[in-house]
C-alpha cells in the first residue's frame, strides 16, 4: 500500500482543460489522505515540469505517481523516465488518459466530462497505490545459434555469426548446400551462376571452426526457449564408409549402371544411381540412392570398399541460444492444364526452361524442335484476386526478362514474346527490361479477368490473348515454346518447422514477422528469427540482406551472455495450485509446463517465453495465477476507483464562453509563453517573426501563439504587408 | 484474330525508326501531342501496331498524316523510343507501301540505290532533253549511238510511269482508307464540306501551327516566319506557283521576257517563297535546331536541295534570259534547272514529295467522318 503518491492533472494547452475542470479535480484529490501532493499544469510533459516533479518526489519522498494527461502511447515511457530519474521503481506509476477518453471526446459535456476523468483519476490512484516494484527479468543464454537451411541466406548469416564469435549450427535438409541458388543458373544482375556462388560461400563456412554443418539433417524435436533451445536433429546416412578412398568414389559415379530420371535437373537429364546433384556440389561427397541400386549387385560387389549400408539415421541434440530459420521458398507447380501445362507440348515453367537453356549451350532444341519463337505468360499462380496466392513474386518479371535477353545473347534469331499483367522490374532491374524491349521482344499485356488461352496448333504452340493497350484487341501468338513464369511459393514442409518452432504462418502460408517494417525479422517466439524468402517472396539480395539483418539481431541478443526481459509475466500461487492444467493447455506460446514441487505437482512459468498475455489467469479455477501489474488486487481497486461516488462544486452558472474570455490565471507561464511574450515586447510582430527571434520551429510558435490569444495573454494587431500573418502584441 | 508479327518492326527500323522498340507504352506521346483528340491513342497506338506487325491497319490509317513531326513526343519519351520520327518512318512505309513498283522502297531503305537512282534518272531526262534539240552537236553525237526514239520514247515512258504510278497509289490509298472508314455516322460530313475543310487546312494548315503554338514550344518564341510551319508553308506554295507559271508559261508557248507579265510575277514570287523555305529548312537540318531536325533521311535530304537548286537556278535564268546573255555557262545552267525539275515532278510518286497528294487525302477522310 503506497503511503505518498503524488497526482499531475495536465492542461494540456487547453486541450484538457478547456472541458475538464483540471483546477477543481487537482483540489479534489488533495483530499485523499495518501496523497501527498496534487497539482493542475499546463504542460506535464514540458521539460520544466519534468524536472519539478523530480524535485517533489524527492523532496516529500514521494513512492508513487499518476499522471493524467494523454494517451499512455505518447507519453508512458517519458514519465517512466522520471520515476527512474528520481528513484522511483517506474512499475509505480500509473498514466490516465484524460484527453483522448474525457476532453476530446466528451467536448460537449465539459461537467460530464470532468466527473469521468475524475472516476478515471481515482482509479488510477487506487491502482498505484497497490502496484509492486518489479525489477526486469534477467536470462543466461547459450552463446550458440542454429541456422535452418544452408541455402544462400543461411550460409551468409551462418558465416557473419561464427566471425562475431557465435558458435553456429547450420543444418541442412538436402544432401548439398545451396538450395534454390544452386539450382539456378545464370542470376540477374550479375550474370554470375548460381553454382559459383555457392562454392565461394562453402569455401568460407568451412573456413570457420565454429560453424558445425549437418546435411541431410531434419528438425525432429524443439524444446526450451530464449537464450536454452534444446533441438534434435535427424541426420541420413550417405552409405558411404567415412573413410573411402576419393578416387574410388569417383570410379564408382563413372561406373554406376544405373541411371534414373535427375530431378534436380526437372528431369532433362538423367543421373547416376551414386550421385552429386552437379559436379561442383558442396560437400564433395555423393550420395547413394539405396532404392535404385537394390538389384545392382555385380556394381555394388566391384566397389564394396566405398559402401556401408550398415549405417543408419542418428539423432543429435544441440543447445543454441537462438534459432534462424530460413528455409526458403517452393517454385509454384502449375496444375495439368493450367496454360497447357503437361497437356500441350513444350509448355514448361521458368526454372525449367532456365535448366534447359543451361544444358542447350549452343542450339536450343526441345522435343526435337528447334526452338525459333518463345513465348512467355507471366503471373502465372500469382497475384490471383480470387485464387490461392494473391501476392506478387516481386522476382519473377525480372528472371524472366534476364532470361529473354539471355535468349537472344546466347542462340541467333529466337523471337521472344511476353504476356505480362504488369511489369515489375523495380530499382536497377529496369534497365533490364529496357534492354529487352530494345533487342525487339514483344510485350503484349493481358488483363486477368481474360487470359491468354493455349492450344497446340500445326506447327507450333497457338496463344490467344486481348492485347490491353490496343483496346483490347484479340491477337494470336504463334510460339514453338511456352514458359510459364511461375512464382514464389511457401515449401510444402513449412508447416512442420511451424509447428516446430511455433513461428506463425500467414494467409499466404509463408512465416510471419511481428511487423513488417519495425520487427522485419522478428518472430513472436522470443529467440527464433527468420530470414530469406521464407518469410515471403524475394529475390536473393532481399534474401541476404534480412538473413543479416537477422544475425544483426541474435547477435545483439547474445553477445552479453544474459537477456532482460519486461517483468510483466504469469505469476504461479504454489500454495493454491492444484495442477489442473488447464493454464497449460490454453498457452499459445508452451510457457507453462507442470513441475514437481515436495509432494504435488503444480504449474510453472516458463519467464523466458512468458509474454504476460493474461490468457491462463481467467481459466485458473482455484485462482492461482496472476500477472504481474494486473494482480486482482490492482484491477479491483481500480474498478472501486472508478465507481466512486464524485461530487463537484456546483459551477452551472459559470458558462463555457464565459470561461473561455477570462484572462487565464496561471501562477506562472510556460517558459515557451515567455519566450514568445519577451519577443514581442520589443513591439508587434507576426509569428514567423517571432519564430526567427527565438530560434523554434514555426508551427510550435503558432500553437502556443493561438493558445495564448484564447487566453487573452496576446492579441491580434493588423495584418502584415503581405496580408499573410497578423502581428500580435502583449494584452495588457 | 490478328497474327502477331515480329519482323514487320525490322522493316520499319530500315524507314528510320530505330528506336521505337524501346517502346513501353506509357502513352506521354499521347498526352503531349496538340493534336491528339477525343480517341486519346494518337500516336502511342500506331507504335503498337509497328511492334504487333499489324501492316494492314497502317495502310489503312489516316491518322498517320494528321500528324506534322512537331517532335515533341521524341523530345519527352521516357525510353527515347522516338515516336515522332516513328511516325515520320511509318509515312515513309505508307507512302512505299501504296505505290506499286517498289521504287520507293529502294530509295527509301538505300542509300545508295537512291543516289544511284536520282543519277540514273538525271542522264535519261539529259538525253530525253536533247531529243527536243535535236540540231545540237552533242545530240548528233549521242544519237549515233541511240536512236533518237528510243531515247525520246524512253522518256515519255518513264514520265508516263510516274504519272501512273501516283494515280495507283492514290488510289490504293482511298481504297484503303475507305474499307475502314464508318458506314453510318451521325457525324458524317458532306462530300463538299470535307472538301472545303481540306482547301481551307492546305491553304493555311492550321493545324501546323497547332504545333509550333505548344506551351513552352521553341518555336513559341520565334518571329513567325521562321517557324516551321511558315517555312513548310513557303516551300508548298512556292512550289504551286511555280508549276502553275511553268504551265502558263508552256501554254503560251513564249518563256516570257518582261517580267510584269501575270505568270512572270507569279513565278517570281513563288520563287522567292520557295527559295526561302527551302534554305530555312536546309539550314536548320544543319543545325539541327531541334529534335524533329536531328534525324533526317537522305532522300529526304535530296528533295530539298533539289528544290533549292531549282529555286536558285531559276533566278539565274530570269536574269539570264532579261540580259540576254547567250553564253556556254547559261546553258549549263538551263540544263541544270530543267533536269532538275523534271527531277522533281518525276520523283513525285517515290519521294516523300508524294506526301502531297496522301495527306489531302488522308484529311478528306478525316473531315468527313
Amino acid at each position: 500500500m503506497k503511503e505518498k503518491i503524488g497526482v499531475y492533472i495536465c492542461h494540456c494547452g487547453g486541450n484538457i482543460s478547456d472541458y475538464v475542470d483540471v483546477e477543481e479535480l487537482s483540489k479534489m484529490f488533495l483530499a485523499e489522505e495518501n496523497v501527498i501532493i496534487s497539482k493542475d499544469v499546463m504542460f506535464a510533459c514540458a521539460d520544466s515540469n519534468q524536472k519539478a516533479m523530480v524535485n517533489d518526489i524527492k523532496e516529500n519522498n514521494l513512492d508513487a505517481i499518476v499522471v493524467a494527461s494523454c494517451s499512455p502511447k505518447l507519453h508512458l515511457h517519458t514519465f517512466k523516465n522520471v520515476a527512474s530519474r528520481a528513484g522511483i521503481n517506474p512499475t509505480n506509476y500509473v498514466q490516465v488518459n484524460i484527453r483522448e477518453q474525457c476532453s476530446w471526446p466528451h467536448s460537449d459535456k465539459p461537467k460530464d466530462a470532468t466527473l469521468k476523468a475524475a472516476g478515471l483519476i481515482r482509479a488510477g490512484i487506487n491502482r498505484v497505490s497497490h502496484s509492486e516494484s518489479l525489477d526486469n527479468i534477467e536470462i543466461q543464454v547459450k552463446r550458440a545459434v542454429l541456422v535452418v537451411g544452408a541455402g544462400v541466406a543461411g550460409m551468409k548469416a551462418a558465416i557473419d555469426l561464427a566471425r562475431l564469435g557465435n558458435d553456429v549450427y547450420l543444418v541442412e535438409k538436402d544432401y548439398f548446400v545451396g538450395g534454390r541458388i544452386a539450382q539456378s543458373e545464370k542470376l540477374f544482375m550479375s550474370g554470375q551462376k548460381g553454382k559459383d556462388i555457392i562454392a565461394k560461400l562453402f569455401a568460407e563456412v568451412k573456413s570457420y571452426a565454429n560453424i558445425t554443418l549437418f546435411t541431410g539433417a531434419t528438425i525432429e524435436k524443439v524444446t526450451g526457449s530464449l537464450g536454452n533451445f534444446h533441438v534434435d536433429i535427424n541426420i541420413k546416412p550417405l552409405y558411404i564408409q567415412s573413410n573411402a578412398n576419393p578416387t574410388t568414389l569417383k570410379a564408382a559415379m563413372n561406373d554406376c549402371p544405373i541411371t534414373v530420371d535427375d530431378e534436380f535437373s526437372f528431369g532433362f537429364k538423367k543421373r547416376k544411381a551414386i550421385y552429386k546433384n552437379y559436379d561442383e556440389a558442396c560437400p564433395d561427397v555423393p550420395v547413394v540412392d539405396v532404392e535404385a541400386l537394390r538389384d545392382a549387385d555385380e556394381f555394388l560387389a566391384k566397389y564394396a570398399s566405398i559402401f556401408d549400408f550398415t549405417q543408419q539415421d542418428a539423432v543429435l541434440s544441440l543447445h543454441a541460444g537462438s534459432v534462424l530459420v530460413s528455409t526458403g521458398f517452393d517454385s509454384y507447380q502449375p496444375k495439368e492444364g493450367e496454360y497447357g501445362y503437361k497437356t500441350v507440348p513444350n509448355v514448361v515453367t521458368l526454372p525449367e526452361f532456365n535448366k534447359l537453356m543451361a544444358l542447350s549451350p549452343d542450339k536450343l532444341v526441345f522435343n526435337n524442335k528447334t526452338i525459333k519463337s518463345v513465348a512467355f505468360i507471366y503471373c502465372v499462380g500469382n497475384r490471383q484476386a480470387k485464387g490461392e496466392n494473391k501476392y506478387c513474386s516481386r522476382q519473377c518479371c525480372t528472371s524472366a526478362i534476364y532470361t529473354s535477353i539471355q535468349l537472344n545473347e546466347n542462340y541467333k534469331n529466337i523471337t521472344a514474346y511476353h504476356l505480362f499483367r504488369d511489369i515489375r522490374t523495380y530499382g536497377k532491374q529496369e534497365i533490364l527490361y529496357e534492354k529487352s524491349s530494345k533487342q525487339g521482344d514483344i510485350y503484349i499485356r493481358y488483363d486477368e479477368k481474360e487470359p491468354p488461352v493455349v492450344a497446340q496448333g500445326a506447327k507450333a504452340i497457338q496463344i490467344k490473348v486481348k492485347d490491353f493497350l490496343t483496346s483490347k484487341k484479340e491477337l494470336e501468338v504463334e510460339a514453338d515454346m511456352l514458359v510459364l513464369v511461375t512464382g514464389m511459393v511457401a515449401r510444402d514442409d513449412s508447416k512442420l518447422i511451424s509447428e516446430k518452432f511455433k513461428i506463425p504462418i500467414g494467409n499466404d502460408k509463408f512465416f510471419n514477422e511481428i511487423h513488417p517494417k519495425l520487427k522485419p525479422v522478428e518472430t513472436v517466439i522470443k529467440g527464433v528469427y527468420i530470414g530469406g524468402a521464407c518469410q515471403g517472396p524475394k529475390n536473393i539480395s532481399e534474401s541476404v540482406q534480412s538473413s543479416l539483418s537477422a544475425a544483426a539481431k541474435i547477435n545483439a541478443l547474445l553477445k552479453g551472455g544474459t537477456v532482460s526481459l519486461d517483468p510483466i509475466i504469469a505469476r504461479v500461487n504454489n500454495d493454491l495450485c492444484v495442477w489442473c492444467g488447464k493454464c497449460a493447455e490454453v498457452c499459445e506460446y508452451t510457457a507453462i509446463k507442470e513441475v514437481e514441487e515436495g509432494d504435488k505437482h503444480i504449474a510453472r512459468v516458463n519467464e523466458a517465453i512468458c509474454t504476460g498475455c493474461g490468457i491462463c489467469a481467467p481459466v485458473c479455477k482455484p485462482n492461482a495465477i496472476e500477472i504481474a501489474q494486473y494482480t486482482d488486487m490492482e484491477i479491483e481497486s481500480l474498478i472501486d476507483g472508478f465507481m466512486q461516488e464524485v461530487t463537484l462544486t456546483d459551477k452551472e452558472t459559470e458558462s463555457h464562453e464565459e470561461a473561455e474570455n477570462e484572462t487565464l490565471k496561471m501562477k506562472e507561464f510556460p517558459q515557451m509563453w515567455k519566450n514568445i511574450l519577451q519577443s514581442i515586447d520589443g513591439g508587434k510582430k507576426n509569428i514567423p517573426q517571432i519564430a526567427e527571434e527565438i530560434s523554434v520551429d514555426t508551427d510550435i510558435v503558432t500553437y502556443h501563439v493561438m493558445t495564448m490569444n484564447k487566453y487573452n495573454v496576446v492579441m491580434a494587431d493588423g495584418m502584415d504587408e503581405k496580408e499573410a500573418y497578423y502581428f500580435y502584441k502583449r494584452k495588457n | 484474330m490478328a497474327i502477331v508479327n515480329h519482323e514487320f518492326a525490322n522493316e520499319i527500323i530500315q524507314y528510320g525508326a530505330k528506336e521505337f522498340k524501346a517502346c513501353f507504352n506509357c502513352g506521354t506521346c499521347t498526352a503531349i501531342c496538340n493534336l491528339t483528340e477525343k480517341n486519346a491513342n494518337f500516336p502511342r497506338i500506331f507504335i503498337r501496331k509497328g511492334i504487333l506487325g499489324q501492316k494492314e491497319e497502317i495502310l489503312q490509317s489516316k491518322e498517320l498524316w494528321l500528324c506534322y513531326a512537331c517532335g515533341d513526343c521524341s523530345v519527352n519519351c521516357p525510353r527515347q523510343a522516338a515516336p515522332g520520327e516513328y511516325m515520320a518512318a511509318m509515312r515513309r512505309y505508307a507512302i512505299a507501301g501504296y505505290e506499286p513498283t517498289g521504287l520507293t522502297k529502294l530509295i527509301f531503305k538505300s542509300n545508295p540505290l537512291s543516289i544511284v537512282i536520282t543519277l540514273l534518272l538525271a542522264m535519261v531526262l539529259g538525253f530525253f532533253l536533247f531529243t527536243m534539240k535535236p540540231e545540237m552537236e552533242v545530240a548528233r553525237w549521242i544519237f549515233k549511238y541511240l536512236p533518237y526514239e528510243i531515247i525520246h520514247t524512253m522518256g515519255l515512258i518513264i514520265f508516263s510511269f510516274t504519272g501512273l504510278s501516283m494515280v495507283w497509289g492514290m488510289l490504293a490509298m482511298i481504297f484503303k482508307l475507305r474499307k475502314i472508314a464508318p458506314k453510318e455516322s451521325k457525324t458524317k460530313k458532306s462530300f463538299f464540306k470535307a472538301l472545303s475543310a481540306v482547301i481551307a487546312e492546305m491553304a493555311m494548315m492550321k493545324r501546323y501551327r497547332v504545333c509550333d503554338e505548344e506551351e513552352d514550344s521553341f518555336w513559341l518564341k520565334k518571329p513567325l516566319m521562321m517557324r516551321p510551319w511558315a517555312v513548310h508553308w513557303a516551300i508548298m506554295w512556292g512550289f504551286i506557283g511555280l508549276l502553275i507559271a511553268t504551265a502558263l508559261d508552256f501554254a503560251f508557248k513564249d518563256p516570257a521576257t518582261t517580267y510584269w507579265l501575270p505568270s512572270r510575277l507569279l513565278g517570281t514570287i513563288a520563287g522567292i517563297l520557295l527559295v526561302y523555305g527551302a534554305s530555312m529548312a536546309i539550314i536548320y537540318r544543319r543545325k539541327k535546331i531541334t529534335r524533329t531536325y536531328q534525324q533526317t533521311t537522305l532522300a529526304d535530304q535530296m528533295l530539298l536541295f533539289f528544290l533549292w537548286i531549282a529555286g536558285i537556278t531559276g533566278f539565274w535564268l530570269e536574269v539570264a534570259v532579261f540580259i540576254d546573255a547567250d553564253t556556254i555557262v547559261n546553258h549549263i545552267v538551263f540544263v541544270i534547272h530543267t533536269i532538275i525539275s523534271m527531277e522533281l515532278v518525276l520523283l513525285f510518286a517515290f519521294s516523300k514529295f508524294a506526301h502531297a497528294i496522301y495527306r489531302p487525302i488522308a484529311l478528306f477522310f478525316y473531315n468527313k467522318s
